[in-house]
């Protein structure tokens, strides 16, 4: 028997609501408001009382995935990777930096969105870098 | 206080009658509820008084039930307030928990939260830690009973008009045990729009609250629409005593509305 | 937002516009019931009768698009009554001039006839609004999403510096951010213009500690925004795009187009933790984890930054988004070598002078708030307190302006869109849970029953709706919430998508699209 509760924020609004997860043996089977958070003082919405409910679904994606012949097909990581960044290089190479463009995103974290921003910038070259903000 | 539930906490995981132990604990800078399996940790416990007494109490016996049914034949222990043992018992009463598996450690609330609750019996049969103090009646009820019917109406259709349809009544309640509810059967309530309809969910919560509801208050806690569903569902637990003569949670006997013949 | 969640609890008045805070933000909600039940008035100023509404002591429903008008002709009333705050305006405000020149223009009665709105209720919000010891404005996407929406927000603070309601307890204009992290997003640099914290590319100061600390020349012209992103696809000046978690195709203004644009690409990334319609056109597919499978960090829409935990290990081979960005970065010849998120937030803080105080650490218990730029800083509740942060604060004179599309023989209804509360943005996390799936399977579209007698139609028929950019199909719901000529749809399901129908017809300053207003038909479908 391993339970754990595990403090986190909620992936949906901005309100951005504290709340325990509960990992029994592996497996995700609840979510219980932070009754001292000062966002949300032990309460939810419907979406985060839920927010366990996605995250095991059999719907995920669970292996890097390239297009062969009009399909998506399961590949390795070292493959999806390589050919990412070949693809990415050729057409800057053959274009410059500025014929790529990136989508950041409001519901990665700001480590991720920091360093992707790095990415574009230093690693690219380019400022070709927007997100939803506006939705 | 906490001295004598962490020695008591020790002795039991120690001594092997228990597999795990369900309290609080202090971690990330907040208080949570933990599952005690290492005499080690009993360092962090904490018993839920951060600014006030009894101001970070967590559903402890519905995640019980959780590990309950996952692990039938596990003994676990439990940190009990009076509604956390009357939980313990409803769920016993209900087929929902074992007893012989249920270790309950208890703890007797302090005068002050016994009035801000309005709890009728604010310690366990047994405290280990806490002094029991006076029962409190609920005042709350007659006041509004105070209220013409038609205004009493009024005030809840207003106050049911702020839902905002989380279910956190339903999911954070340590009696809501049911794997379907009714409040999803869409023949019933009509789903998509805010609010729910007005009042058949809340009464049909309050309904199936009758010989169940123990009066914790965490349903109200919960609540983002500040409704004072205590005041409802204390309402229901007054009509259960004055017909039936029935207290849910003070024993593990059965409700008559389960069974009519449980003498 | 200026002010805080807790914040709003103190507020007098609270104006609420373009915000369906109940199902959109229903923690902020919660703090509107309590205020209110500590005696505030709520004026909710909305084409719906959103459910917030129940509650407001005024409650307005303005014709789409018309909030500037609305706006001009409050101030027109108290600047008549005198109401205005004269000590705050002339020490922390300029431009006062030209405002007070245009609000005149703007009388009740003239405004009734843009808005619809009766001059005596715009009489009364003034009333209440500009006689508040502190008046609170919550405002989010019916404000924004809308070619004017630049114009909208300058009017809301507008109103705010005209009544001296900034910078102290219960006040503020206050924008609920939508996605969890978009606050978060634009502070990190997420944006084509600004490395994190808002430090302009442009700027040489900022692009040369920038280019410094990260070892590497840094262009300093500022980039595409997602409108010419797409553009740059369809006249092939954009050959690649990189997708880290968003779903253009179902979020995007006129989805078709964007979907035509998207298959224009030479190649296309797809980093995300579903098949999302947009992942299905692309070339790769990246695992990113869940927000339950990872640490970091993410800023509310009060600009607290907290943390986020790692609850259970990623399901299959997915894998960390940040370790995904650094081995890709180290393909590309630009090698990085993080070991945790802690160590990315260490480099944030020591470039971004907001975050300057934030480290793991501090973030144990309440988080912060932003501006925390030092150790000792406790972050920062309410901001403007002393004064604003550009100096003075400048009132812009606005004018009305009409939406870019207007109903027409052939497009005779208003169509608006917005979330309902049991699903998120484009659905791909909502949808797959099965308690929020079960709550509302389908999208439906809101109609007054005047209008829905008319078609013929009623609760549960289907209804084709058809703008000048699509069509889609979806149930009727027939209800009084809503005004007679104005349908409501929801923009979370693939099967009736709102975005077909929407006008991509940007803010010419923000960019936002106007995703509250367009034009359609309506039919009974068979
Ligand atoms: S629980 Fe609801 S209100 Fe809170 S952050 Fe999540 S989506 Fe927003
Ligand atoms: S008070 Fe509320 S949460 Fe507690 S048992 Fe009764 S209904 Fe359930
Ligand atoms: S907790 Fe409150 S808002 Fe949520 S469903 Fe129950 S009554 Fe409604």
């Amino acid at each position: 028997m391993e339970y754990k509760n595990i403090l986190t924020t909620c992936t949906y609004c901005g309100c951005g609501c504290n709340f325990y997860l509960e990992n029994l043996d592996g497996s995700l089977t609840g979510t219980i408001p932070c009754k001292t958070s000062p966002v949300n003082e032990g309460k939810l919405c419907i979406k985060g009382w839920n927010a366990h409910e996605f995250v095991q679904s059999d719907q995920r994606l669970t292996s890097p995935l390239i297009r062969r012949e009009g399909k998506l097909v399961p590949v390795s990581w070292e493959e999806a990777l390589d050919y990412t960044a070949s693809e990415l290089s050729s057409i800057r190479s053959e274009h410059g930096p500025d014929s790529l463009a990136f989508l950041a995103s409001a519901k990665a974290t700001n480590e991720e969105n920091f360093l992707f921003q790095k990415f574009v910038r230093a690693g690219v070259g380019t400022n070709n870098i927007d997100h939803c903000a506006r939705l | 206080m906490i001295e004598q539930v962490q020695q008591k906490v020790r002795e039991l995981l120690e001594a092997g009658t228990i597999q795990g132990f369900l309290g609080l604990r202090e971690q990330n800078g907040h208080i949570g509820p933990y599952l005690f399996q290492d005499p080690e940790d009993l360092e962090g416990m904490s018993l839920g008084d951060r600014e006030r007494p009894g101001d970070t109490r967590y559903p402890l016996s519905k995640l019980l039930l959780t590990l309950a049914r996952n692990y039938p034949q596990a003994s676990l222990g439990i940190l009990v307030r009076g509604c956390d043992e009357r939980a313990v018992n409803a769920l016993v009463a209900w087929n929902q928990l074992d007893q012989d598996k249920v270790v309950p450690v208890g703890l007797a609330c302090p005068q002050e939260l016994a009035e801000e609750c309005e709890c009728e019996r604010p310690y366990p049969e047994d405290p280990v830690a806490g002094k029991k103090t006076e029962p409190v009646a609920f005042a709350s009820v007659a006041r509004l009973q105070e209220l013409e019917p038609s205004e009493r109406m009024r005030y809840w259709l207003r106050e049911f008009d702020k839902c905002v349809k989380c279910y956190g009544c339903r999911d954070i309640c340590p009696v809501c045990f049911c794997r379907e509810c009714s409040l999803e059967d869409q023949h019933l309530i009509r789903t998509h729009n805010l609010p729910p309809e007005n009042p058949v969910f809340h009464l049909t919560r309050a309904v199936h609250m009758a010989g169940r509801c123990i009066d914790c208050g965490l349903c109200e806690q919960a609540c983002p629409a500040e409704i004072p569903l205590r005041i409802l569902y204390k309402k229901v637990g007054q009509i259960m005593e004055e017909e039936f003569s029935y207290h849910s949670g003070e024993t593990t006997q059965k409700s008559p509305l389960q069974i009519a013949d449980n003498q | 937002m200026t002010n805080s969640i807790g914040d709003i609890e103190e507020a007098d008045c609270i104006l609420i516009t373009g915000s369906n805070t109940t199902s959109s933000h229903p923690l902020i909600a919660d703090r509107v019931y309590r205020a209110k039940e500590n005696g505030a008035r709520v004026i909710v100023a909305d084409p719906r009768r959103i459910h917030i509404a129940h509650i407001a002591d005024v409650h307005v429903q303005q014709r789409l698009g018309t909030d500037v008008a609305l706006l001009n002709g409050i101030m027109h009333v108290i600047l008549e009554q005198g109401w205005q705050d004269q000590e705050f305006i002339a020490q922390r405000c300029e431009g006062f001039q030209a405002l007070r020149d245009t609000v005149k223009q703007y009388p009740p009665s003239t405004v009734e006839e843009i808005t619809g709105v009766p001059a005596q209720d715009i009489e009364r919000i003034a009333e209440i609004y500009a006689r508040a010891e502190a008046a609170s404005i919550l405002y989010c996407m019916g404000i924004t999403q809308h070619t004017t929406g630049v114009d909208n927000v300058k009017s809301l603070a507008n109103l705010a510096m005209l009544t001296g309601n900034l910078g102290r307890p219960g006040t503020g204009v206050n924008p609920l951010r939508g996605q969890n992290n978009v606050q978060g997003a634009c502070d990190m640099g997420g944006l084509p213009n600004v490395f994190s914290g808002y430090q302009q590319v442009a700027n040489s100061d900022a692009n040369n500690k920038f280019a410094s600390a990260w070892q590497a020349d840094l262009p300093d012209k500022p980039g595409l925004t997602i409108p010419d992103m797409m553009a740059g696809l369809e006249d092939g000046s954009v050959q690649g795009l990189f997708v880290l978690g968003e779903n253009p195709v179902m979020s995007d203004p006129d989805a078709d187009h964007v979907g035509k644009a998207l298959q224009k690409a030479r190649f296309l990334a797809v980093q995300d933790i579903f098949l999302t319609e947009t992942a299905q056109m692309a070339h790769v597919v990246l695992p990113g984890v869940s927000f339950a499978e990872k640490d970091g960090t993410f800023t509310n829409t009060e600009r607290r930054v907290m943390r986020v935990r790692q609850a259970v290990d990623p399901v299959g081979d997915a894998r960390q988004d940040w370790e995904i960005i650094q081995q890709l970065s180290n393909r590309l010849g630009y090698p990085l070598d993080y070991s945790s998120p802690q160590e990315i937030m260490q480099e944030i803080a020591g470039l971004t002078p907001s975050y300057g105080g934030i480290t793991y650490d501090r973030l144990e218990g309440h988080g912060l708030q932003w501006p925390c730029p030092d150790s000792e800083h406790p972050g920062t509740k309410i901001l403007h307190q002393e004064r604003i942060a550009r100096g003075l604060g400048l009132f812009h004179a606005v004018e009305y302006q009409p939406p870019a599309e207007s109903v027409d023989e052939k497009y005779p209804y208003w169509l608006t869109t917005g979330r309902i509360y049991t699903h998120y943005h484009t659905g791909s996390m909502t949808r797959n849970s099965p308690t929020l799936e079960r709550e509302a399977p389908e999208g439906w579209m809101e109609i007054h029953p005047q209008e829905a007698q008319k078609l013929g139609v009623s609760t549960n028929d289907r209804v084709r709706i058809v703008s000048r950019r699509g069509s889609v199909e979806a149930a009727a719901f027939v209800t009084e919430d809503i005004n007679p000529g104005t349908v409501f749809i929801s923009f979370h399901f693939a099967e009736s998508n709102a975005n077909i129908l929407t006008n991509p017809a940007t803010d010419p300053v923000a960019k936002i699209p106007e995703y509250k207003v367009c034009a359609v038909s309506l039919e009974k479908a068979a």
